[in-house]
């Protein structure tokens, strides 16, 4: 079995490509898997924890994230539909009318 | 242990039930009663909570009631009811008031957990749920562009913090094997050499993270304007005056430990975020012709001044700072509440005015509002003043309170670097006056666009309960005062 660094060490690599993604991606879309990423990279942590530190409370703190996350994309993709009906586009540069 | 202490909680959430489920009944022209509804339905809960004493905790010490909580819960409280009086006219004939009206009850049960939590996952639920409302009531005007686009910023850069949040809840999980407050701070203290590991300032940057993106803190406070100024106003007005304080709280609760865990290194990060906050808030909103996105910034500016409540060092005035950081938040919650209720009605009366108009919140159309609209146009005075921190207002009580324990503390530490501080602080509220003058210019000595217009009295009477609350806790602070050190000694620093 491998040891909690290895756990870890998955969690940070995807929580980097979640991150990356966010800066770089323009897409709606993309951006809402980024963030996906970026929750499952802590769920996978609290999980990892909660194995080695033979607790269950990290696992049951996993489920609730996981619940909230798809919430959370519900909201997210509500959002990007309503957006598109009226502009036409999910591209993130192409909705700038509030700038300073 | 009565579950009465619940009792504003439960009353809120069935309320949101009850809502939605009328909605499904009653006809689109009678939804305006939904608002009256929640506002009854407020009240009641505000009662709740200032009638209801006694402290407990439930479901298995994840929830607390104390003095601390109450505070914050009766400033949601308040924000919401005045949004809702509010939104009784904003969002008037509207067919989808039902779920305006839900949400906005969902949001404020969310901010009112989030004050109770006593363990990261309770914290981490009512954050999300009083979250994932405001997306919604962002966007709620879904035909019109800047509304969404108001929405999807706040959208992304809400659900990235909330992402970072948890990720350094995980970590905080890991070092110490519990996810309840108490249990955190027991295992810190009982394991001192825990304290100094590399790996608690990375948790605590994600956390610091996490949390100054709600309290929109300089280098997170990007979404801040364009969300504030896309919303429909009366949420911009939950968003600025009851969100955000729902991030000071999460912080208060969650930075005791890391204030236990490694004091110094905590305060002086918040020194620089705080100073840079005000700054850089009060430097921007000069240069701003929409008051909704002025207001914005100045609201930045004031998230710094709050935020100097984690700068004392010496108990006592740690202590102190932290009362005065709940004093400003809940003047902040008045004032700024009633400021974009204010801007509310200029909206209106523009719109009344000419249909076609795209930006309601231009300074130009302030021009005479002394004369158009006396009773907004007195009440925006005030909270523009009161804003800036003059005396008698709940801004200065607030301001000065924070100001005085952090001199004080300098004195005693004998450390120029706070008295520093509190100087940039002081010449940062007297740059806001010049801005906050402006508007005042505008209102009382340029000529009026327009007849005299008959303001809508549900926005008359949230202006004037806005207005109330930040004259009196200016004129008569006492109990205030108590209130808020209360809730500071339960932190117990």
């Amino acid at each position: 079995m491998a040891d909690l660094y290895s756990y870890l060490l998955v969690a940070i690599i995807i929580f980097t490509i979640g991150s990356y993604g966010i800066i770089t991606q323009r897409s709606g879309i993309k951006i809402l898997m980024c963030i996906e990423l970026l929750l499952n990279a802590a769920n996978i942590n609290l999980v990892a924890f909660s194995s080695f530190n033979g607790s269950a409370t990290g696992q049951v703190f996993a489920l609730f994230s996981i619940a909230i996350a798809a919430a959370e994309a519900a909201i997210g993709f509500a959002i990007l539909i309503a957006l598109f009906r009226i502009r036409d586009t999910i591209n993130l540069d192409n909705i700038n009318i509030l700038r300073w | 242990m009565s579950y009465l202490l619940l009792l504003p909680e439960l009353l809120l959430i069935s309320l949101a039930l009850v809502i939605v489920l009328l909605g499904l009944m009653i006809s689109d022209r009678s939804k305006n009663l939904l608002g009256y509804l929640s506002a009854g339905g407020l009240l009641a809960s505000i009662v709740f909570i200032l009638a209801i004493k006694g402290e407990g905790s439930f479901f298995y010490d994840a929830f607390v009631v104390d003095p601390l909580s109450q505070i914050f819960k009766l400033i949601f409280a308040v924000v919401s009811l005045l949004a809702v009086i509010a939104s009784v006219t904003y969002f008037k004939g509207s067919r989808n008031q039902d779920e305006y009206y839900a949400l906005l009850l969902l949001a404020t049960v969310g901010m009112m957990v989030v004050a109770s939590a006593n363990d990261l996952v309770a914290l981490f639920v009512g954050f999300e749920l009083a979250s994932m409302a405001t997306y919604v009531l962002a966007g709620f005007e879904k035909r019109n562009p800047a509304s969404l686009e108001a929405a999807l910023k706040y959208f992304v850069i809400g659900s990235l913090s909330s992402a970072l949040m948890l990720f350094g809840m995980s970590l905080v999980y890991g070092i110490t094997g519990y996810t309840s407050i108490p249990g955190i701070i027991e295992f810190f203290t009982t394991n001192p050499q825990a304290a100094t590991g590399a790996i608690n300032i990375v948790a605590m940057l994600f956390l610091v993270a996490g949390f100054a993106f709600k309290m929109a803190l300089v280098p997170f406070h990007m979404w801040a304007p364009d969300t504030y100024e896309g919303s429909p106003t009366v949420v911009s007005a939950l968003l600025a005056a009851g969100s955000k304080k729902m991030g000071f709280v999460a912080a208060f609760k969650v930075l005791v430990l890391a204030l236990v865990a490694m004091r110094a290194d905590i305060q002086l990060a918040f020194a620089v975020l705080a100073v840079v906050t005000m700054t850089y808030g009060n430097i921007v909103a000069i240069s701003q012709r929409s008051i909704k996105r002025m207001l914005a910034y100045s609201s930045i500016a004031q998230a710094g001044y709050i935020s100097l409540a984690f700068v004392a060092i010496t108990p006592e005035m740690s202590q102190m700072a932290i009362g005065g950081g709940i004093l400003l938040a809940l003047g902040h919650a008045l004032m700024k509440g009633g400021a974009f209720i204010a801007v509310a009605v200029v909206g209106y009366m523009v719109l009344s005015d000419n249909r076609n108009v795209k930006n309601t919140d231009d300074l130009e159309h302030f021009a005479g509002l002394g004369k158009r609209a006396p009773i907004t146009a007195f009440a925006m005075l005030v909270f523009l003043l009161a804003l800036a921190g003059i005396p008698p207002s709940a801004g200065f009580i607030g301001k000065f309170v924070i100001f005085y324990s952090i001199t004080v503390d300098a004195v005693i530490q004998a450390s120029g670097w706070m008295l520093f501080i509190v100087i940039v602080a002081i010449l940062n509220s007297a740059l806001s006056i010049y801005y906050y003058a402006r508007v005042i210019r505008y209102m009382y000595v340029l000529p009026p666009a327009g007849e005299r217009i008959k303001e809508p009295t549900p926005y008359v009477v949230a202006i004037v309960l806005a207005l109330i609350g930040t004259i009196g806790i200016g004129v008569y602070p006492e109990p205030f005062i108590q209130m808020a050190m209360d809730a500071a000694k339960v932190l117990g620093v």
